[in-house]
């Protein structure tokens, strides 16, 4: 299935919008790419949320390293977190749910039926996720007040 | 209507948001605040509670029994159905919020939200209840 900016910007629109509104973090998209068969993702913390709808499968993934996420969770909560407890780790999981939510009303005003979905996280050095479906993946390296992460988006008919 | 002494009982399955829900209220000076991490839990504490709770603020979706079934049940119970509900979620689809109206909810916000997004809809139930 092609990748193209009708299924993309709805995502990296509410990635900015989620950042800004929930943890006052300012973020921009730099040089989109197209992931390499067996590539780790990026980050150490990572959010994940499965794509079900009536045109497409798929998946989102927005990947922090470690001290981003931290910063995040620390705005996030107004709080400084300096380590990986458990009660912050759902944080990813959390702002994946806020992109997909967004991201999802746009999509479904334009007809793609896509469902509601439950996010998951998954955290550790070098940690890496098999995509059940066969589509193209597409990085996009987000630059922030925070510091860099990265949201993966694949989609397959 | 809402005052500081207002019992408040935040219901999200992830302890990140019902942090957020909580760090808020507690700056708008609320003091009696729990957390539920689903609708189940949630229920046990409405029901069991030996003082009654003036506000639910509750996630929309969660596993075992979401934001809206748990609304359903409140609105149901004899006892709890006019306890003031506002529903939280990431879903902000015309037919959610439909469902949700019909359901009973008295406020709908839509994440990501911020502190004075949700005093606004504090702000308009507690008038609602208050008049």
């Amino acid at each position: 299935m092609k990748l193209d900016t009708e299924f993309i910007n709805p995502f990296l629109a509410s990635t900015l919008q989620v950042l800004k509104i929930q943890a006052g973090v300012s973020a921009e998209a730099t040089k989109i790419y197209l992931k390499k068969p067996g590539e780790k993702l990026l980050g150490d913390v990572s959010g994940v949320i499965g794509i079900v709808s009536t045109s497409f499968n798929g998946s989102v993934i927005i990947s922090f390293p470690r001290e981003t996420f931290l910063k995040v969770m620390s705005e996030m909560l107004g709080e400084v977190y300096d380590d990986l407890t458990q009660d912050i780790l759902d944080g990813a999981a959390e702002i994946t749910n806020m992109i997909f939510g967004q991201a999802k009303v746009s999509l479904n005003e334009k007809g793609y039926g896509v469902q509601m979905a439950l996010p998951s996280v998954i955290f550790g050095k070098d940690h890496s996720l098999l995509s059940s479906t066969q589509g193209p993946i597409i990085v996009v390296p987000f630059s922030s007040s925070a510091g860099n992460f990265f949201v993966e988006i694949s989609l397959s008919k | 209507m809402f005052s500081p002494k207002t019992k408040v009982l935040v219901v999200d399955d992830m302890s990140t948001m019902r942090k957020i829900v909580a760090k808020i209220l507690k700056d708008l000076g609320f003091t009696d605040i729990t957390e539920a991490a689903d609708g189940q839990i949630a229920w046990e504490h409405l029901t069991k509670s030996p003082t009654p709770f003036g506000l639910v603020i509750s996630d929309w979706n969660m596993p075992n029994c979401s934001g809206i079934e748990l609304l359903k049940k409140v609105r149901a119970d004899e006892k709890l159905m006019k306890t003031p509900f506002i529903l939280v979620t990431a879903e902000a689809e015309h037919s959610q919020v439909a469902a949700a109206i019909k359901a009973g909810v008295d406020q709908y916000v839509v994440k990501p939200f911020s502190k004075d997004a949700l005093l606004s809809k504090l702000q308009s139930v507690s008038k609602k209840y208050a008049a």
